[in-house]
């Protein structure tokens, strides 16, 4: 296939057919990376500004590494550091990054359907780094990344996502790419954060955490986001590891060689026992990783296609 | 409104349906010093004639609820187009709401917007009082002193008080003097926060949910509240299909309720916000199929008594930033007769629509319904039949476009607007 989109706003909007094009994609510079230490830099010459306005380390830190890697020159700017906290709006800010000559942005914003909104004022290519509970395309396309890695071909694969599902961008976009590669998906976590209306988004939905990990092939933990609850939807971050903290009993559950992922950052002891968290099974740093080649890979993909290039 | 501005029009030929005066019927109406008369009561000849073959003449409609925006946002909405939005939507009177800024809970306010009417309104405006001071649900405002400066209702629209000891005062103290009140139905903690209908459609999008039962428990709490006190409590803009039920079921056992609904949620569900269209926001939201449809049945089988504009103007910069940031509303007045008449989808909407946006939001206010009988003031609309056009906010009358019908493509269109004699609208 031919990729055709010149931002990336969503995993929902991609066909299987994309996902698998940007995982190979990945691959192809993870593996030219590995052989000669670097990959041509095909985007030098362009401009990319990092629009945070949320704090990241991961994510943005990635961008900029990826950014680099391909030659483009790519400058962050933070929430704290923008002109936001003036009192300028996201239209005005995106107006004028565009005019300061950006040929990409990528945006971390608080509010779902930012990414949406901007692409509709600006022409140049717009890629999500995590809208609100929207979505996380990047970080979904590295973590599939990650257990395609592991486990080979996701189909009919048993993936757990395990936590704050109510909040979780992360889980929005992994629960549409694992879906349309045809791995089946539960989601769990306490019944205030995980709605049942998922089911109807294609999800299993337990919130017994017996039942949750019982043959998982992975599991992929999420935080428990203090900073986003804004009603009290659970007693404590004690009572949370006790019910719901994966420790050696729960891992027992899963399959042989399942695996644990987390996109960071962690809460040592609350989602995951610490020993478990540097333990073998768990690929959170091969995540991280796996992050920089998804992330050239999207911005290759998305800023080549622009002028029209064939990719 | 003074008399130099009366016009001496005839009406020929249209379809008059007014059924509470039993008529419907073609009627040649003519308008002479402000009356409706069905012969010509001298020899005036007429200013202007319309012949009407194929168009509707209905009388004065009144909106439930329009938001007000001076004093505080005249930028948003002033008087005169709030007034002319109304008229060119077909309503000769509307109800303001009192989320101004200052609130209307002091006669001071009250007057000043009074002023306001009477030097720019093209229609009648009623006005509605803060039922608590700011709306905050904390004190009772002064309802005597606000009923004496021409308050018709009473109401913390767009909001209600959480309180349950203070808004039942507050609705047993209203009762003294007679006024309309009109509660929004929303739990302020169900909702707080929330942008969208509680729905996979919202967990899809990442938008805090508000769901039915947020307005369900306060549909039932003024039920109770209605019940206890004897007092006639209208619920404004419901939007759940429970509500419905649970409205029937207080009816059914004589519990002094009515209700309206936006003609918004007839028309609409979530799925206008799914590209996050911000004019798409409403409060309280639109929901799904299933509501509407419950809706729709409501307004048939006469459990909704009214269908309202919810007419929430909002600068297109306020509505032009993030989904979750933008303010909930959306106008409304320009398009709630044509998008209620889509809605009910009757073979003839007319004696409909006359019921519930002309009869019964007036006599909710304990105002008498205007009339085409002969010798009434003259308040009414003209409806051309079967004429297809476009609907473009930006050609509007309204300061704001914060419309979810943009591009819309209505099949009648009001063509005349009278308020008490003098043309308020007409193209």
């Amino acid at each position: 296939m031919i990729w055709q989109r010149n931002s990336l706003l969503s995993i929902e909007d991609l066909s299987s057919e994309e996902i698998i094009f940007l995982l190979k994609k990945a691959k192809s510079i993870k593996e030219q990376k590995e052989k000669s230490g670097q990959v041509l830099p095909s985007l030098k010459g362009k401009r990319i500004i990092n629009l945070f306005m949320e704090p990241s380390t991961r994510t943005r830190v990635a961008f900029e590494i990826a950014a680099k890697s391909l030659g483009a020159d790519i400058i962050s700017i933070t929430g704290e550091a923008s002109s936001l906290t003036k009192g300028e709006t996201l239209k005005d800010t995106a107006m004028n990054v565009q005019a300061l000559g950006a040929d990409a942005i990528v945006i971390r914003h608080s509010s779902p359907g930012s990414p949406l909104f901007l692409s509709r004022l600006v022409d140049v290519p717009i890629i999500n780094a995590g809208d609100g509970a929207h979505e996380h395309p990047s970080q979904a396309l590295l973590d599939i990344y990650t257990l395609q890695e592991k486990l080979g071909d996701l189909r009919d694969k048993k993936i757990t996502i395990l936590g704050d599902i109510l909040f979780s961008r992360v889980a929005r976009s992994n629960l549409w790419g694992l879906l349309k590669l045809g791995a089946e998906v539960t989601l769990a976590g306490p019944s205030t954060l995980v709605p049942r209306e998922f089911e109807e988004l294609g999800a299993r939905v337990t919130h017994d955490p017996n039942s949750a990990l019982e043959g998982a092939d992975a599991v992929m933990l999420l935080r428990i986001q203090h900073e986003r609850q804004q009603a009290s939807h659970f007693p404590s971050l004690a009572e949370y590891a006790n019910v719901f903290g994966l420790d050696s009993v729960a891992l027992a559950r899963m399959k042989k060689n399942a695996i644990i992922l987390h996109p960071g950052p962690l809460n040592r002891g609350v989602e995951i026992e610490s020993e478990i968290a540097d333990s073998h099974r768990a690929v959170i740093l091969q995540q991280v990783a796996n992050g920089i080649a998804v992330r050239m890979a999207i911005l290759h993909s998305c800023i080549i296609r622009q002028e029209g290039d064939p990719s | 409104m003074s008399n130099n501005l009366f016009k001496n029009i005839d009406l020929l030929g249209g379809r008059a349906v007014d059924p509470k005066s039993g008529i419907d019927k073609v009627l040649d109406l003519f308008i002479r010093k402000g009356k409706i008369y069905h012969q010509p009561p001298d020899s005036s000849q007429a200013d202007k004639v319309y012949h009407l073959k194929g168009h509707t003449v209905l009388p004065g409609l009144l909106d439930l609820r329009s938001h007000n925006r001076v004093p505080g946002a005249g930028k948003s909405e002033n008087i005169e187009t709030l007034t002319k939005a109304a008229a060119r939507g077909g309503f000769s009177s509307i109800l303001t709401m009192p989320d101004t800024n200052p609130y209307s809970d002091n006669p001071a306010t009250i007057r000043y917007i009074q002023d306001r009417i009477k030097q720019t309104a093209k229609v009648n405006v009623y006005l509605s009082g803060c039922l608590t001071i700011g709306s905050r649900g904390e004190s009772i405002a002064p309802l005597g002193s606000l009923k004496d400066v021409g308050v018709v209702a009473v109401t913390d629209c767009p909001y209600t008080a959480a309180n349950n000891q203070i808004f039942t005062n507050a609705i047993k103290y209203a009762k003294m003097f007679g006024l309309t009140v009109i509660d929004f139905p929303q739990d302020s903690f169900l909702s707080n926060n929330s942008h969208a209908h509680e729905s996979p459609l919202s967990l899809k999008m990442g938008l805090a949910g508000n769901p039915r039962m947020a307005e369900e428990i306060a549909v039932e709490r003024s039920i109770i509240i209605a019940r206890h006190l004897g007092v006639p409590i209208h619920l404004s803009s419901i939007s759940s299909s429970g509500s419905v039920n649970l409205i029937k079921k207080a009816k059914d056992i004589g519990i002094p309720i009515t209700a309206d609904v936006s003609a918004h949620h007839l028309l609409l569900t979530e799925e206008a916000i799914s590209d996050y269209n911000t004019s798409a926001k409403t409060n309280p939201p639109l929901r799904q199929e299933s509501d509407r449809s419950a809706l729709r049945e409501g307004i048939i089988n006469g459990i909704i008594d009214a269908c309202s504009s919810s007419h929430e103007p909002y600068s297109d910069h306020l509505k032009d930033v993030e989904f979750d940031l933008a303010p909930s509303g959306t106008t409304g007045l320009e398009t709630a007769l044509l998008a209620f008449m889509e809605a009910v989808n009757l073979e003839d909407p007319y004696p409909m629509v006359v019921e519930k946006l002309c009869d019964n939001p007036h006599i909710i206010l304990g105002i008498s319904p205007p009339s085409l009988k002969d010798g009434s003031s003259a308040n009414l609309a003209v409806v051309k039949n079967n004429e297809s056009w476009q609907y473009d906010p930006l050609n509007g009358e309204s300061l704001s476009h914060n419309s979810p019908l943009k591009d819309h493509i209505f099949t009648h269109k009001v063509i005349l607007t009278l308020c008490d004699g003098v043309v308020a609208y007409s193209n």
